[in-house]
């Protein structure tokens, strides 16, 4: 199958690219079957006390995936995350994140892996110390390298990005709660991350900031080829910027697919999940 | 025999959390320690802590020492009145403000304002996951709030008790002078011809104990505080205790060590 069709302008360096040289090039047009595990969770269990909160989970992320992680309130959604991102240990089971795994990497391991992890928490999590703007920057200070032009270039780039051009100078107990989100994701955001994860970018949010939010996340996909792990009960709005759900209801992983595989499903809890204009938990 | 087993219960509960305690405090020395050797701890950071801890605290110990030096004329006041024995006054409350009373007293304050600061501080990083946040970012919380809180913290503490120390011979002389009559030159040519030197240092000695104390024990209750606000309190409230029994204790120990070698 020939793609190079003739055009009329054809520039030098403008030529259409061969469906190999351009799946070579960006990793998403290739099949999902082909593409690196960036994130592999297998048979993880986490008690709290005589509460378990994850039951044997396993799930699989692949490199410029965006899946989406939903389920009730409370049901372990962010404990996952943490997990993930080495700031929990499981109780048995096992996590590879980049090709690492995290029970085994030493403290320098895993400060190294964690340079190419972002993760924009739950609960904002900024430094109240510090303004709006120093709290963005301050990744890129810690990882060092750069021209102090080059950090307030990129620092307002990215405020901007998300809605927030003129906030640098605020302390975050200024900010709205939808502000401090928005911060926190350009903070995670600041050093172009492999791997981002999203605990509940949106929650409290209004429905236009929020289909904002997923807007920038599906963005930072496809311009950074990051690979994403967004948690929301938001599915409606969630739908456009994700590939794949994993569904967590009673501990364990209940559900895993598309939207189209949910809709199929038989299943009411599924259903209940997936099901438009109204979503569940918190 | 069931009479017996509540409050053994009991005993053997406060055992266990006391061990539990002291096993934390050691834990947060040992990775301090390993944080300055070889050195991998936030300049700036430090700096900044300096300076927090330094302006935040040399008001009150100013007024401390103050106060105490001139009590502690007030105090010897009626015996020195009675036998005349003016020169002993410096002597007297040198002795006393530069070995013991100075570096405890300011010692005290310290904890109440900077450790119980510290704490909260802290103690709301972790319920807010700042300190999460900042591992997250791969950075050490150790490396960039611990041990910049820990050598600010003790080198502060020494020279604000060298500061103190003036202060209270100040606050002592004032004293002689306005109320018991006693020029301000024979309070102070007391304190020279007493050779204080060693007990000055001695006091300094435990400035640095007390400041190692407190901010090891200031931070391990900070860093493990859990259950919101209500827990932050929590935290400072049994800092605040801790730090002043551990202050007890050096001062006991650096006491003994330095009454039986010197
Ligand atoms: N530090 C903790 N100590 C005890 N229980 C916890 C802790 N963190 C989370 N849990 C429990 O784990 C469960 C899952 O919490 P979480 O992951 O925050 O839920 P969500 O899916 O809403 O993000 C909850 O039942 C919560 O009570
Ligand atoms: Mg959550």
């Amino acid at each position: 199958m020939s793609t190079r069709r003739p055009r009329e302008t054809e520039q030098p360096g403008d030529r259409t690219l061969e469906v190999g040289e351009a799946t070579a090039l960006l990793p998403a047009l290739r099949m999902p079957e082909e593409r690196a595990t960036v994130l592999r969770v297998d048979s993880v269990t986490c008690w709290f006390g005589d509460h378990c909160v994850l039951d044997r989970v396993s799930l699989e992320v692949r490199e410029g995936e965006v899946v989406g992680i939903i389920g009730p309130g409370g049901v372990g959604k962010t404990v996952l995350v943490k997990l993930c991102t080495g700031l929990l240990e499981p109780d048995s089971g096992r996590i590879d994140v980049l090709g690492n795994e995290l029970g085994r990497t030493g403290q320098k391991d895993r400060q190294r892996l964690r340079e190419r992890i972002g993760l924009v928490f739950q609960n904002y999590a900024l430094f109240d110390f510090m303004t709006v703007g120093q709290n963005v920057a301050f990744p890129m200070l810690q990882r060092g390298g750069y021209t102090a032009e080059d950090v307030a270039t990129r620092v307002q780039e990215r405020l901007t990005e998300v809605g927030l051009p003129k906030v640098q100078h605020l302390m975050p107990n200024e900010l709205s709660g939808g502000m401090k989100k928005r911060v926190g994701l350009a903070r995670a955001n600041i050093n172009d991350p492999e791997l981002i994860f999203f605990d509940d970018p949106t929650a409290g949010l209004d429905p236009v900031t929020s289909s904002k939010i997923f807007n920038l996340i599906r963005l930072t996909q496809s311009h950074r080829n990051s690979t994403c792990v967004v948690i929301s009960h938001d599915i409606d709005r969630m739908r456009p910027a994700c590939d794949r759900y994993v569904l967590l209801y009673k501990s364990r992983v209940y559900f895993e697919g598309t939207e189209a595989d949910a809709m199929a499903s038989e299943d009411a809890v599924v259903h209940e999940f997936f099901r438009k204009n109204e979503g569940i938990g918190a | 025999m069931s009479g017996l087993a509540l409050p053994l219960r009991a005993l053997g509960g406060s055992l266990i959390e006391f061990a539990h305690t002291l096993g934390g405090l050691a834990l947060v020395l040992g990775r301090i320690l390993r944080a300055l050797v070889p050195p991998r701890f936030d300049r700036d950071q430090t700096w900044l802590n300096f300076f927090k801890v330094g302006v935040k605290s040399y008001p009150i110990v100013v007024m401390t020492a103050l106060f105490t030096g001139a009590i502690m004329v007030i105090q010897s006041g009626q015996y020195v009145k009675q036998t005349g024995a003016t020169g002993l006054l410096g002597w007297g409350a040198g002795y006393a403000v530069l070995a013991e009373i100075g570096p405890v007293l300011i010692g005290l304050m310290f904890s109440g304002r900077v450790g119980a600061n510290n704490t909260a501080e802290l103690g709301t990083m972790k319920v807010t996951e700042q300190i999460d946040a900042l591992r997250a970012l791969a950075i050490e919380p150790i490396n960039y709030l611990v041990v910049p809180r820990f050598l600010a913290m003790v080198v502060m503490l020494v020279l604000l008790t060298a500061l103190g120390d003036l202060f209270a011979l100040i606050g002592g002389a004032l004293t002689s002078e306005l109320i018991l009559d006693v020029d301000w030159r024979v309070f102070f040519a007391g304190v020279i011809d007493g050779h204080l030197l060693d007990e000055f240092f001695i006091g300094l000695a435990k400035a640095a104990g007390f400041g190692a104390s407190i901010s090891v024990v200031s931070c391990h209750y900070g860093l493990t505080v859990s259950g919101g606000a209500t827990g932050v309190g929590r935290a400072v409230n049994a800092a605040v205790v801790t730090s002043a029994i551990g202050i007890f204790v050096f001062d006991y120990v650096i006491t003994y060590v330095a009454n039986r070698f010197l």
